[in-house]
Order: structure tokens, then sequence, then C-alpha cells
């Protein structure tokens, strides 16, 4: 099963290869998710600067990694790629600094992106290699009728007052560190064998506590109405609480003052680029606060030209980072779950 | 002459190439991949990457690790139960199809095999809102007055995964039943009333003999059907429905350990095969021995 897949994606990937490469030299390649380069922004970017844009949207980091990785670079000039993922490529020597003097939107941007050496993941020995473009905080969805006071602390999901009525995430990654956070500890994404361990137990609590973990949004919002439910670990944050309001549910968001764990997503000059100068105008135009707007009124994320939903401006904001080991990770959360 | 000869060598060799692709296809489609899957059990994982080198750590990490043996065992537990449950329902619902004539008979088993056209995903959903709390199941007791109110004892845990797996798995259990007590002679029944057994009797001694062989492919069906799901107990389980499946799913998905989630894949085939040879095993010499 895991092979077949293997194998479809490689014949998909070598057919979107094959025609990117047919097309127009002189065009602009950018590779981005779905959402971060819709046709009328494109049109807009061709009709003010002339740079005509090829681009190739992605499903998955692997998939991103495996195109850029698979070309050296060569097969685009411009990609999205989020921080946790980015060192990754800086240390393959797949992207190039990008001088932030040619994009003047920059400057404009929220207060907690002006200064790109406080953006975890997005520097390396002072050079800037990521312009953040696209986040979303992973908060907390709460039932406004029956959790009071509101919670303001991830604390709340051990409160035994919401016993069965709480929906978590099931990840071993996200779980551990978010619970890092709630423990106190400075970085979520290393832990000693010791913060391992604490935080283990701590799950173990949080299991008992919670009426189910669940995967997708779909699923938490037909548990959300076939269930009582108060408190939802909301890893798909802004688009989950919007479904949720659309069907009438009485939620609220809140990112939790010990630091809310946060994906954030940025554009990137490739090593291959062709034209550096229609690069840097294109991530430029992706700054303009029109494009910021749409952006978060389209897709529900926030950006980071103009205040959205996502985040206040003194909420706090922990952007994911690769963890210490994975797969310790992810068998310490099977034991959490087997533990009865 | 000539010219008969030769489409008489191209008979033979498209016969040939017949017979070798009838014997290739489940070699490359089943066999290969199976190996491929065997060999990775005894690879190893580090920083995300597959190291090739051949070690027994996976089995042995199985076999000693405090939290796979039990949950083995507990899924095992779980899916025989499941396909008791499944022969204990569909033996009485097939034993009445058989006593149906004609038309109606096909009529009503077409009906219930009708949920097997459906998405099983979609079958999954719809249970689980049926057994939520403020589900159908939980509405309907209390409105008869059996509960006082809404219990949490049908969604998310171990019953949840039982009834949503039992529920799914029934037509698979009907139909081998179905099909076994149908070609039991009705001259031998007529034989047995001539003689003056009584219709207990007869269903004893005569018609649930041979129908044990039906009896025995169910139940390997239903436990194999059941036993290899990771999406019901991953849905419907909550936090105490941990099962071995979702242990081995987690494998591939979140911690990309596939060597493994391999040596995991051959533990469990081998209680599907064993299931299997027992099932059929069980079938055959009942089926054989009148």
């Amino acid at each position: 099963m895991g092979l077949k897949r293997l194998f479809l994606k490689m014949a998909i990937g070598l057919g979107i290869g094959l025609m990117t490469s047919a097309a127009f030299a002189a065009n602009l390649r950018v590779l981005a998710w779905d959402g971060y380069a819709d046709a009328d922004w494109v049109k807009d970017f061709t009709a003010s600067t002339g740079i005509g844009v090829d681009v190739v949207f992605i499903g998955s980091d692997d998939e991103i990694w495996a195109k850029i990785k698979g070309s050296e670079g060569q097969d685009f000039d411009v990609f999205a790629v989020n921080t946790a993922q980015l060192q990754r490529y800086i240390k393959a020597d797949l992207v190039s600094p990008i001088d932030i003097t040619k994009l003047p939107n920059q400057k404009d941007v929220l207060p907690r992106f002006r200064d790109l050496s406080q953006v975890s993941g997005d520097t390396k020995d002072g050079k800037v290699y990521g312009i953040p473009f696209c986040f979303d905080s992973i908060g907390l969805i709460y039932d406004t009728d029956k959790v009071k006071p509101a919670p303001t602390s991830m604390s709340v999901l051990w409160d035994p007052a919401y016993k069965g009525k709480i929906l978590a995430y099931d990840n071993g990654e996200h779980n551990f560190s978010f619970t890092a956070l709630t423990l106190g500890y400075k970085d979520p994404f290393n832990l000693d064998a010791e913060q391992m361990a604490a935080v283990k137990a701590k799950l173990v609590e949080l299991k008992r506590n919670v009426l189910s973990f669940y995967t997708t949004a779909d699923e938490a919002q037909q548990i959300y109405q076939n269930n009582d439910v108060a408190l939802i670990w909301a890893n798909y944050g802004q688009q989950q609480v919007k479904a949720l309001q659309k069907i009438g549910a009485h939620v609220a968001y809140v990112n939790p003052s010990e630091g809310a764990l946060a994906w954030l997503d940025n554009w990137v000059i490739s090593k291959g680029v062709r034209d550096n100068a229609a690069a840097e105008k294109w991530i430029d135009f992706m700054l303009s606060k029109k494009i910021g707007g749409e952006l978060s009124e389209r897709t529900g994320f926030g950006n980071t030209v103009v205040e959205s939903s996502s985040a206040g401006g003194n909420d706090k904001l922990v952007w994911l980072n690769n963890v210490e080991d994975p797969l310790k990770r992810s068998d310490m959360w099977n034991e959490v779950k087997a533990t009865p | 002459m000539s010219g008969a000869g030769s489409t008489d060598s191209a008979e033979r060799l498209l016969s040939r190439l017949v017979t070798m692709l009838a014997f290739a296809l489940p070699v490359i489609f089943v066999l290969v991949p199976l190996a491929i899957f065997l060999v990775y059990s005894f690879f190893s994982v580090d920083q995300g990457t597959i190291v090739h080198v051949p070690t027994l750590g996976n089995y042995a990490r199985f076999f000693t690790d405090p939290i796979f043996l039990p949950v083995f065992w507990n899924t095992i537990v779980l899916c025989v139960s499941v396909a008791v449950i499944c022969i204990l329902l569909a033996y009485p619902a097939a034993y009445f199809l058989t006593t149906l004539k004609g038309r109606w008979r096909y009529a009503l088993l077409m009906l219930l095999l009708v949920p097997l056209l459906m998405s099983y995903v979609i079958k999954i959903y719809a249970i689980r809102s049926i057994l939520g709390l403020n589900g159908f199941l939980n509405k309907a007791l209390v409105a008869l007055g059996i509960l006082d109110q809404p219990s949490t004892l049908f969604v998310f845990n171990m019953n949840a995964i039982l009834l949503t797996l039992s529920l799914l798995l029934i037509p698979f259990a009907i139909l081998p039943i179905f099909l076994s007590l149908e070609r039991i002679p009705q001259t031998l029944l007529r034989a047995s009333d001539d003689l003056g057994a009584s219709g207990l009797q007869t269903f004893l001694r005569i018609t649930l003999p041979l129908s044990m062989p039906g009896v025995a492919s169910a139940a390997s069906f239903v436990f194999v059907l059941a036993i290899g799901d990771f999406l019901t107990p991953q849905m419907v389980g909550g936090i105490s429905g941990f099962t071995f499946g979702r242990i081995l799913y987690s494998q591939f998905g979140t911690a990309y350990n596939w060597p493994f989630g391999a040596a995991l894949s051959v533990a469990l085939a081998i209680v599907v095969i064993a299931a299997i040879l027992v099932g059929e095993r069980f079938g055959r010499s009942r089926g054989t021995s009148v």
C-alpha cells in the first residue's frame, strides 16, 4: 500500500515535472500550496510587472522536498515552505539568501514579522532565507455555553469538570509539544528524557479526561454534533472554528497564554532561480495589503500583513519546529494510548 | 499444410502466454509484495531513513515491549467476539431465508447485502452518529424509559468497536451460511422426518452439522476482516479502544517506521493465515464426511 502510493506519487511528480519543463522558458516558476497563488492574483501580477507566471500546486511537505531536491532547485524560482522545513533546505543548499531591501512591503508587515531574526527558522548566519506569508495557530476552541469563564490556558483540558467533553488530536508530535508548553518547558521541540517522561505522564492524564482523539476537521465536527463536547484542541485552527460556527455552534477561539503552537509558511527563492529580480517582485507583490486581506478572507488563515482572527497582536505564538526525535514521540504516544 | 502448422504453433504460443500471465499476475501482485514486506521487517530505521541491514530487532521489540502483546491479544479477543456475534445473528437470518420460497428468498438476500454497496466510511460515520450521546440509540433508550439519561456506554470505547464491526460485517457471515444451508438436500430432511425425528432433532442432527462448513468460513471471513481493520477502531474506539490495527497504522503514517510496521504486519498476517486455514480445514472435513 505504502509502496504503491509512493510509485503513484513518483509517476505524478514525473508527469508534472515534464509538463513544467516544457513550459515557457521566460516565465517565473512558482511552487505553492493551493490558495497561495490564486489565478486573479497571478493575472494582476503579470499585468503590473509584465512577468508571466507558471504555478504548480503541491499537497504535502514531502512533495515540495521531492520536487526541489529532485531538480536541485533548478525547476522552480520561488516556492512556499514552512519554518520547520526551511532549515533542511538551507542545509542542503537548495535556497538563496534574500535581500530584504528589495522588498519594500516587508517594512509594513505586522510587528511580529518585522524583525526576521526573531522569527525562528527564517534566518541562518545572519542571512534571511524565508519571508513569512501565511500562518495559523493551533489554539483552543471552546463552547461558550458550556465553558465559563472563558479559558486562557490549555491546562483547562485537564480540568475534571470537563471530563468526557474534550476532543483532542491524534498526533504524538504536537501533543508532546503543547503539553510541554503547558508544563512551562522552554523549548517544547527539544525535550530531554526526564521532560519526556513528565509529558507522557501528563498525557496519560489527558487521555483519561478526553472523549476521543480526532484526525480530520470534519470528524471533529461530526463528533461535536452528536456528543456533548465543550473543548476542542484545534489542530485546524480558524478553518475549524469557521466550519463549526457555520453549523450554528456557539464556539469561540483562544490562543493559550503559555503560547500556542503555530505553523508559518514562507516564500523562499530557490538556488536555481533564473531571474532573481522577478522572484523578489513576486514576493513583494504577495506582501501587499490587498493580497494579505484576500488570503485571510478566502482561506481563513492568518496573513503577515493585516490583522486577522488567527492571532491578536499580543498572543504568544510558538512557531513549529522539527522535534528532537519524531519516532520516539510517536512510540511514546502509542504507549500513552495503550495505557489502560 | 504449412499454414495450418503455423496457426497451430501460434495457438500454442498464445496459450503458453496466457498460462504464463495467469501465473505471473499473482506472483507479481501478491507474492512479490508480500516478500518485500517480509524483507522490510528485518530492516531498521535511523533518523527517518531505512537502514538496509538485516536485524531481528523489530521482532524482539514486538515480544519484549510491554505494550504490543497485550494490545495484540486484546484485539484477537475482540475480533473473535465480533465473529461470534456475527454468527449468532447471521445464522437465524440465513436459516429464515432458506425457509422462504422462490423469488422472495433472493429478493431478501439481496436486501441484506445492500449495505455492502455503500461506502465503508459513510457507514462508520452513520453508525457513530447513531451511537453518540445525542444519537438515535441513546434518544430511543431514554424515550422508552430504559435509561434515565444518555449513556456513554456505546461510543468511543471497546463496546463501540464491537458493535460497529459486527454491524459492518454481518453480511459477510450471512452469505456463506446461507449457501451451505441451501446446499443441504431436502431429501435428507424429509427422510429424517419420515423416520420420526422432531423438527428440533432434525435441525440439531442434520441441518446444523451440515451447515458447519458455512459457519466456519463465515467465522474466518469476519475474523480476518475485523482484525485487519484500523479505520473502525480509529473512528469509534476513542481513548480506551486501542487496537493492533491502530498501532500498525501509526507506524506507517506518523512514525514513519516502515520496518517495524512490516514486522507487526507479519505477526498479524500469521494470525490471519492461521484463521483462514482453520476455517478452511474445519469447513472441508465436515463437508466431505457426508
